[in-house]
């Protein structure tokens, strides 16, 4: 019993799925709200952006990078696709493809910058973040477009039972991803670059393509993201992504990547966004104040770093 | 992120202990090329009061710099300077306003408050041995989470007048009183790294630390106690908005100190993979921050390219650092 229980603990998402579990039964004791069909549909909304931000950072972070300009690219695409629609009046499936030409084209002015130049990924993106975020505000000047198609909006909105359309996305991204870093080259690729540069190196792999790769990927993880919150929130608002940051980083290691890449975990990257949403959720019906969730977001990471600290121990590959 | 590549390694024996002086030479022609062009302009710009205003805001980016700096000395970052500022600004709030404290109380209370959150940045770090980024970025949400449960985010309107009136006060006309206290903290920290043991224990636990635990050096220690000086940094850079905005806003700081944290260090020529500090450099690259800010909006460009235009300078200046330290390397080394 004893060692079924140790080997559950030492797979990443064991305890995410358990906390997952009894927060769910605590809720629904708690508060009779909590499993109607309509909050179960506004958790799940909130989900379908959050994991999507959260997958945005997982690919960086799997090849050892980082990208601070997660949040400040998905609002400058927020806004593009915003205004294509609405100033340009491109029909939605044009505008879609644009929005995430533009994710992935931001993404890809980060990669080329930090593989190129070798410099700290974190400097550069952070003066990308700031850059991306400049011309989002000098673009719009603070000002949302409010005049979405109506079958955007309406797909932001309609459901099936307590499933919004919007979780289409985000099921087919995991399910892409999972299958990405699971069995395709590059895929593999990215951890082995991320997990042992040189011994990634040596194997003749290309690191500078593979780290541009992680980075265009991040940055068209972000776009898909920003197109869905424009759908959520029916505009495209400029503070959109204003505060991804946290989460994004929150997200992937909660579910237990490795901060010094090469290891990462689709599910468990969903488990704790599903988490993060159930927190979030249990606030709201508490009536606590909503300051809380940042409070206890940051003492989950905290958490969730010593956790996965002492399973490294453990396991003898810390 | 925390392994230095060998790259950085070969820059950084090039580097002079307190960052190159011609880089600094290079940064004060850029401001004053700035001063030239805002001045020609919008005459406005060199108006008394705009020169104090300018002077004013230049303290706090000085101090934020510093409060970044003392951390990149040793290798690591600091992701929480903006919540602990604010934090250390809502505890002056409570103690002068709320409990009436004397005013020298209720600032100590302050930095005090600003120690210790960056001493558990330290021991946190320190003891799990995960990088300086991800703690504090959780912590920094964390400090921040906690002020505003605490405070409910309401503002301290009603501090002592003095507090106000101190940064009202004008020196010869132009200067703010602030910027000299900004000054003499470099001046301060200038001593430390220069000229104190533990300065130069700091610099080479950032340098290299495991060289550094072999010659004696407790590694762990050090690096704690830089996060300490940058809790008290942080929390001084928000005392001197609350004598700016004679009030203690639950809005000053957070996260949009985060890039004038890195412009001024990174501008002036810290290097982000430690083991050496750039004082002067900091206050430049600070003043160049602080110019174009104040330039921008006397031309009414306006805030909104601003941001543009910081993260444009920012890479422009690690590329340019960039190149300069492998073109010193290849004259050194000779044509291969």
């Amino acid at each position: 019993m004893s060692g079924l229980l140790r080997r559950l603990l030492l797979v990443e998402w064991s305890g995410l799925a358990a906390a997952i579990v009894i927060g769910a039964v605590v809720l629904a004791f708690l508060s009779p709200n909590f499993l109607t069909e309509f909050n179960i549909y506004v958790m799940l909304r909130s989900f379908c952006v959050s994991l999507l931000v959260g997958f945005a950072q997982m690919v960086t972070l799997g090849v050892g990078q980082m990208n601070i300009s997660v949040g400040a690219l998905g609002g400058l695409v927020a806004i593009s696709f915003g205004g294509m629609m609405e100033v340009l009046g491109l029909p939605i499936i044009v505008a879609v493809p644009l929005a995430l030409a533009i994710g992935a084209l931001g993404g890809l002015i980060n990669g080329l910058l930090t593989e190129r130049t070798g410099i700290n990924g974190f400097i550069i993106t952070l003066a990308t973040a700031s850059a991306f975020t400049g011309i989002n505000l000098g673009i719009t000047e603070s000002i949302p477009f409010y005049n979405m198609p109506p079958a955007l909006v309406a797909f932001g909105e309609q459901r099936f039972l307590a499933f919004p359309y919007l979780l289409i996305a985000p099921v087919i991204v995991a399910a892409l991803l999972g299958l990405f870093f699971a069995r395709t080259v590059p895929g593999r690729q990215l951890l082995a670059v991320g997990g042992n540069p040189q011994a990634a190196d040596l194997s003749g792999i290309s690191r500078g393509r593979v780290i541009v790769l992680a980075h265009v990927l991040s940055g068209g993880l972000a776009a898909v993201a920003a197109v869905l919150a424009v759908a959520q929130l029916g505009s495209a608002q400029p503070t959109i992504g204003a505060d991804w940051l946290l989460l994004s980083f929150a997200a992937p290691i909660i579910g237990g990547a490795a901060l010094t890449g090469g290891y990462i975990s689709v599910l468990g990257t969903t488990f704790a966004v599903i988490l993060i949403a159930l927190i979030e959720n249990g606030m709201v019906l508490a009536k606590v104040d909503p300051y809380w969730v940042q409070f206890l977001l940051g003492a989950l990471i905290l958490a969730a770093v010593w956790l996965n600290r002492w399973r490294a121990v453990r396991t003898g590959t810390g | 992120m925390t392994e230095a590549s060998p790259e950085t390694l070969v820059i950084r024996r090039r580097r002079p202990m307190l960052g190159g002086a011609s880089a600094q030479v290079g940064l004060l022609a850029i401001v004053a090329a700035f001063w030239f062009v805002f001045s020609s302009l919008a005459p406005g710009f060199l108006s008394s009061f705009n020169l104090f205003a300018l002077g004013r805001s230049l303290a706090v980016d000085i101090v934020i710099g510093f409060s970044q700096m003392v951390v990149l000395a040793t290798g690591g970052m600091n992701l929480a300077v903006g919540s602990i500022g604010v934090c250390a600004v809502m505890m002056s709030g409570f103690l002068l306003q709320d409990l009436g404290l004397p005013i020298p109380l209720g600032l100590a209370g302050a930095l005090a408050l600003g120690g210790v959150l960056g001493w558990m940045n330290g021991i946190a770090i320190v003891k799990t041995g995960v990088n300086a980024f991800i703690i504090t970025l959780a912590s920094a949400s964390l400090f921040l989470g906690a002020m505003l449960i605490l405070t409910k985010a309401v503002p301290y309107n009603a501090l002592p007048p003095e507090v106000g009136a101190f940064g009202r006060l004008r020196l010869f006309g132009v200067v703010s009183p602030l910027l000299v206290i900004a000054v003499a903290i470099g001046a301060v920290l200038v001593v430390l790294y220069r000229f104190t043991s533990l300065g130069r224990q700091i610099l080479a636990a950032g340098a290299n630390p495991r060289a550094a635990a072999m010659s004696g050096v407790p590694v762990g220690r050090v690096i704690v106690i830089s996060h300490v000086l940058s809790g008290v940094l942080a929390a001084a850079a928000g005392l001197m908005v609350i004598a700016r905005l004679g009030a203690a806003m639950p809005a000053t700081g957070g996260e949009e100190w985060l890039l004038p944290s890195f412009l001024g260090p990174v501008l002036g020529g810290t290097l982000l993979s430690g083991g050496s500090v750039a004082v002067i450099g900091t206050m430049l690259g600070a003043a160049l921050v602080t110019t174009i800010r104040s330039g921008l909006l006397v031309l009414q460009i306006g805030n909104f390219w601003l941001q543009l235009f910081l993260g444009l300078i920012l890479l422009f200046a690690v590329l340019v650092d960039r190149y300069r330290s492998v073109y010193a390397e290849r004259r050194s080394v000779g044509p291969r």
